[in-house]
């Protein structure tokens, strides 16, 4: 397998994740992660496959408390991901994501953008699948969850 | 339901069809509706927030119907047309032979803030089938969701299913 098609399974593997996320599939949501798959992000850290899944069934109820449009119903979150870097070595990978969020919950239902930050990912090939074995997640909007103060992706190079 | 195969060939088609949604949005911005339409194969099906139409004849006057629709609603503070431009994001696609499918999340931003200061506009996803044709990925469905048109709104299941549905 090249760089080229490892990637482009990575950059395939983000985007399912995104949209597994923000339209509440909490399976295919779960499934982007290995077994014993770490998830930690703005709520807490999550430790394997099975109790990322069961915070997944939840997250539509936490995020509705948080993000709401200007009548007061749930917003439509929507997370995005721009620029990625990603370094492969054998079955091993990391990514280092910037992602933003934006919602209709601006004045009259415009669109608001909440807040950004990283993605600093370690990933394993399973069975021949990338998958996410840590997933840590910045946002450089709350305290004690901003990346940096360090260029993350000399990090990510010595891991 | 089989699941992708994330090969070289795999990467290839990937490359070419990102290559295709980026030159999509630059012709459609830049009002380049020659390259924008050449970008369809002949019977392509093309669905947006005035209706569904099917090809390449009916496509172009439609976008072109929508583009002038979009110069009278974006303007900017001097009442000129505003300068809209369409952003991808995350794309997941499959690929099976000759045939794919996306699903993609964009968004837009125009100059139509106040002093002309940047200002969001609206998002949605693109759904899509493509064929290769000759060598060369063009889209033979497009369906342009938007989250803020009732009616036009993406969901409420994960897209990523019909994707894998849609590909077998």
């Amino acid at each position: 397998m090249s760089y080229a098609s490892d990637r482009a399974e990575i950059a395939d593997l983000i985007a399912r994740y995104l949209f597994a996320m923000d339209y509440h599939d909490a399976d295919a949501y779960a499934e982007c992660f290995t077994e014993d798959g770490v998830l930690d992000y703005a709520m807490g850290t999550l430790e394997g496959r099975e109790a990322i899944r069961a915070e997944a069934r939840v997250f539509k109820g936490k995020i509705a408390e948080v993000f709401k449009d200007w009548q007061g119903n749930p917003a439509k979150l929507r997370h995005l991901v721009q620029h990625k870097a990603i370094r492969i070595d054998g079955d091993r990978a990391w990514n280092t994501g910037l992602w933003w969020e934006m919602t209709n919950g601006g004045p009259e239902g415009s669109v608001a953008t909440p807040s950004f930050g990283t993605y600093e990912d370690e990933l394993a090939r399973v069975d021949g699948r990338w998958l996410f074995r840590r997933r840590k997640i910045y946002n450089e909007f709350l305290d004690g969850r901003h990346s940096g103060p360090g260029n993350p992706v000399p990090a990510m190079e010595a891991a | 339901m089989s699941a992708q195969q994330y090969d070289e060939q795999y990467a290839a088609d990937r490359a070419a069809i990102e290559d295709l949604m980026a030159r999509y949005l630059f012709a459609l911005d830049y009002n380049d509706l020659d390259s924008f339409i050449a970008m369809f194969t002949d019977d392509a099906e093309f669905e947006f927030a005035r209706g569904r139409v099917a090809g390449k004849d009916n496509i172009l006057a439609a976008v072109q119907g929508f583009k002038k629709r979009i110069g009278e609603h974006y303007k900017d503070e001097d009442g000129n047309p505003a300068v809209l431009r369409h952003m991808l994001a995350h794309t997941a696609i499959r690929v099976e032979g000759d045939r794919a499918w996306t699903r993609a999340q964009w968004f837009e931003m125009a100059n139509n803030g106040p002093g002309k200061s940047l200002k969001m506009g609206t998002f949605g996803i693109y759904e899509d089938k493509l064929e290769k044709v000759g060598g060369r990925w063009l889209f033979s469905e497009r369906r342009i969701m938007n989250e803020f048109l009732p009616g036009r709104e993406s969901g409420p299941g994960n897209p990523i299913r019909s994707l894998d549905e849609a590909a077998g």
